[in-house]
């Protein structure tokens, strides 16, 4: 009885789920008709479209470019696309670095380095309806060819670095597709700090424009920024050649510490170990002992500071200079102070558009120097502190806060943003610097500052075998390990000084910028390595 | 502190004898036992008192709207200023820079008790700001570097130096 019960009710169960399953079954079916349907449709609207697509020539993607042929296709910079230009039709290739449908039309904006211009598809006897969904649909940062007419705008394109004119595309083609999502927005990663916060906007903090620095570095800040950098480099060639240095190349993989044990990288080296140099030092002082008499070296130098600043990494460039002198230090002062003005003057009439496209996200007053270079003497320096409230002993090294602060002094006593500090104390400068004729507790050495920090470490140099190992050991150096150095002293060896710069650091601080990652293109840090 | 706070107060307000304190509680409050009443407790009204017998009551305000404002920073000085934390001391130091934007003194053209009191109560925190910061409060460090150059008030207190010309905020815009 009971079991038949039970049999019943699993019959009827099974009745009532065969009826659900037919049901669903049946709906199922339905929907695959209606899908079927629906593709058929769509297929047969593509198939008409594409049958109707007059323009269907016109855009697409193009196959990728392994060098099939050589097309006899000029392609005109963005630069260059200005109002002499108007009504002519002509090819740009280009970045698509946003695109947006309205309709019948679509806006693309096109960019190409620090430069771009509007661009407009719109339905016509040019351009298909299909055409225009095409350009609509380019992911962004996707590289495309484009032919098109130039036309005067009637009211400027305040957004656009082209402003008088835009593009009417009559065909594109898009050379290389970027995935749809990018990890930041260039948008996002220009924005001024502070800008943008009402309306919710995102910034890019450093680490991710790091992270991803490729996309980074097409903002038009990063280009300017690198530009710039590279114009720092070419003026320091220039000016140097000029008056009359030759450039050297040093090794980078040196047997001793240039200057403290401390801070190098150990390699290993074969059944040995080496150092990453740390500056060039020793090797341009060989060659002014080997009758170069005034060489420069650009090139990286290395620094195992495990120090996470705004302003220190683990490897930058160094901008090297040494010279034989007559008979003052101040020869060497001069011709390195020279060589800086040259720079900024040829950055201030060369690089305005750079300095100005930087400056749109990173304020900050344009650099100031005076000429010939503020000099000023170490303890004028303390003097200057104290009288602000700092208290610091007579032969006490410079604190960071200090030099900010002293950098502040000077520029309101002397409107100017580039100094030098003289006679440094003896103490707090390396085994090679030195002494002071006249009072032997300082040096002649000195610093240069930008923007109240340090950019350049220099001094005159020992070249006298006996005094040199009297200052090495002093600073208990162990003899054995710089022996060679010691010894291009004693064949004769002309008086010189010199000093390194870091081209990362002049750059930030030539645009008074904050990090000097944001001067290096992969920066290197305790705490990156990659990209 | 405020023992030696009051000592410094005698001699600014040159009274010859110097008077004698205890100390009451944890928080140290100063008491002063008169000899022909009941003992004073608290450094407001003992300072109050030393003012009265230095026969100098301009220093506690000039009419009774003067005498308010005065009381009401010497109210301030013990209660918010005295162990206050050091995000605290910010936000003090801000109230303060924007009072004193259009003064001279606390309580309108005069030195009063309240400077005084003010003065030494701010004292360790300028020591201890950066010339930056200091340029930042500006009003504060214009006030305290008057108050600190009042003949006899800074006693045993370290001078602040002070810069007069601004260095941070450029002009060069």
């Amino acid at each position: 009885m009971i079991k038949e019960e039970v049999q019943g009710a699993t019959e009827e169960e099974q009745q009532a789920q065969s009826k659900k399953a037919l049901k669903k079954q049946q709906k199922e079916a339905e929907k695959a008709a209606k899908k079927a349907e629906k593709q058929a449709k769509l297929a047969a609207d593509q198939q008409s479209t594409e049958e109707d697509d007059f323009a269907k020539d016109r855009y697409g993607v193009s196959a990728m470019v392994q060098s099939q042929q050589k097309l006899d296709r000029a392609l005109v910079k963005v630069e260059d696309l200005t109002l002499e230009k108007v009504d002519q039709l002509l090819w740009v290739r280009a970045r698509v670095h946003t695109s947006r449908a309205k309709g019948k039309q679509c806006f693309l904006v096109l960019r190409q380095q620090q430069f771009n211009v509007q661009a407009l598809v719109a339905v016509g006897d040019r351009a298909s309806k299909q055409m225009v969904k095409f350009a609509a649909n380019i992911t962004k940062e996707s590289i495309v060819d484009v032919e098109a007419v130039v036309r005067r705008v009637e009211q400027k394109i305040e957004s656009c670095s082209q402003q008088d004119i835009e593009l009417h595309i009559e065909r594109i083609f898009v050379i290389s597709q970027a995935e749809p999502r990018l990890p930041l927005q260039l948008d996002d990663a220009v924005r001024p700090d502070g800008e943008g916060e009402e309306e919710g906007r995102a910034t890019v903090n450093q680490d991710t424009r790091l992270d991803n620095r490729v996309i980074d570095l097409r903002t038009t800040t990063s280009q300017a920024i690198f530009r710039l950098q590279s114009g720092v480099c070419q003026l320091f060639r220039d000016t140097l050649t000029k008056k009359g240095f030759v450039e050297i190349q040093t090794p980078k993989i040196i047997s001793a510490a240039s200057e403290g044990g401390a801070n190098v990288f150990t390699v290993s080296y074969f059944k040995t170990s080496a150092y990453l140099a740390q500056s060039p030092q020793l090797y341009k002082q060989m060659c002014i002992c080997a009758d170069f008499d005034k060489v420069f070296c650009v090139g990286p130098v290395f620094r195992a500071e495990d120090s996470n600043t705004h302003r220190h990494l683990t490897e930058f460039v160094g901008l090297d200079i040494e010279m034989a002198f007559n008979y003052h230090y101040h020869e060497v002062i001069d011709s390195i102070t020279d060589t800086m003005v040259q720079i900024f003057k040829g950055l201030r009439d060369n690089f305005q558009t750079e300095i100005q496209t930087v400056n749109k996200q990173f304020p900050s007053e344009p650099f100031k120097f005076l000429e010939p270079t503020l000099r000023l003497e170490f303890q004028e320096a303390v003097a200057m502190l104290r009288e602000a409230g700092v208290e610091m002993g007579d032969e006490e090294d410079l604190s960071t806060p200090n030099e900010k602060l002293l950098g502040r002094l000077v520029k309101e006593k002397y409107d100017t943003d580039f100094y030098v500090l003289d006679k440094y104390p003896l103490a707090v400068r390396p085994f090679y610097t030195m002494p002071d004729p006249n009072n032997p507790k300082y040096s002649n050495s000195y610093d240069m500052f930008m923007r109240g920090e340090e950019i350049l470490s220099g001094a005159q140099r020992v070249h006298d075998a006996e005094l040199l190992t009297e200052r090495a050991l002093h600073h208990q150096i162990d003899l054995e390990k710089i022996k060679a150095y010691i010894d291009s002293f004693r064949y004769g060896a002309p008086p010189h000084g010199g000093g390194g710069i870091g081209l990362e650091r002049v750059c930030m601080l030539y645009l008074g910028l904050h990090n000097v990652r944001q001067t290096s293109m992969f920066p290197r840090d305790p705490k990156r390595l990659t990209p | 502190m405020a023992l030696r706070e009051l000592s410094s107060l005698e001699k600014y307000l040159g009274l010859k004898k110097p008077n004698k304190y205890t100390t009451q509680g944890d928080r140290k409050v100063p008491v002063l036992q008169n000899n022909n009443g009941p003992p004073l407790v608290g450094l407001v009204t003992v300072a109050c008192h030393l003012v009265k017998e230095s026969k100098r009551p301009e220093l506690l305000g000039d009419g009774a709207e003067g005498r308010a404002v005065v009381q009401q920073w010497l109210e301030y000085r013990v209660t918010k200023l005295d162990g206050s934390s050091k995000e605290e001391t910010r936000a003090i130091l801000k109230e303060l820079n924007s009072y004193l934007e259009d003064k001279v003194y606390f309580a309108g053209h005069q030195i009063t008790l309240a400077d005084i009191f003010m003065y030494h109560g701010t004292h360790s925190l300028m020591v201890d700001l950066s010339v930056q910061e200091r340029e930042q409060f500006v009003n504060v460090t214009r006030w305290f570097d008057h108050v600190q150059h009042v003949r006899g008030l800074r006693h045993h207190l370290t001078p602040v130096a002070v810069l007069r010309n601004r260095i941070y905020t450029s002009r060069h815009h």
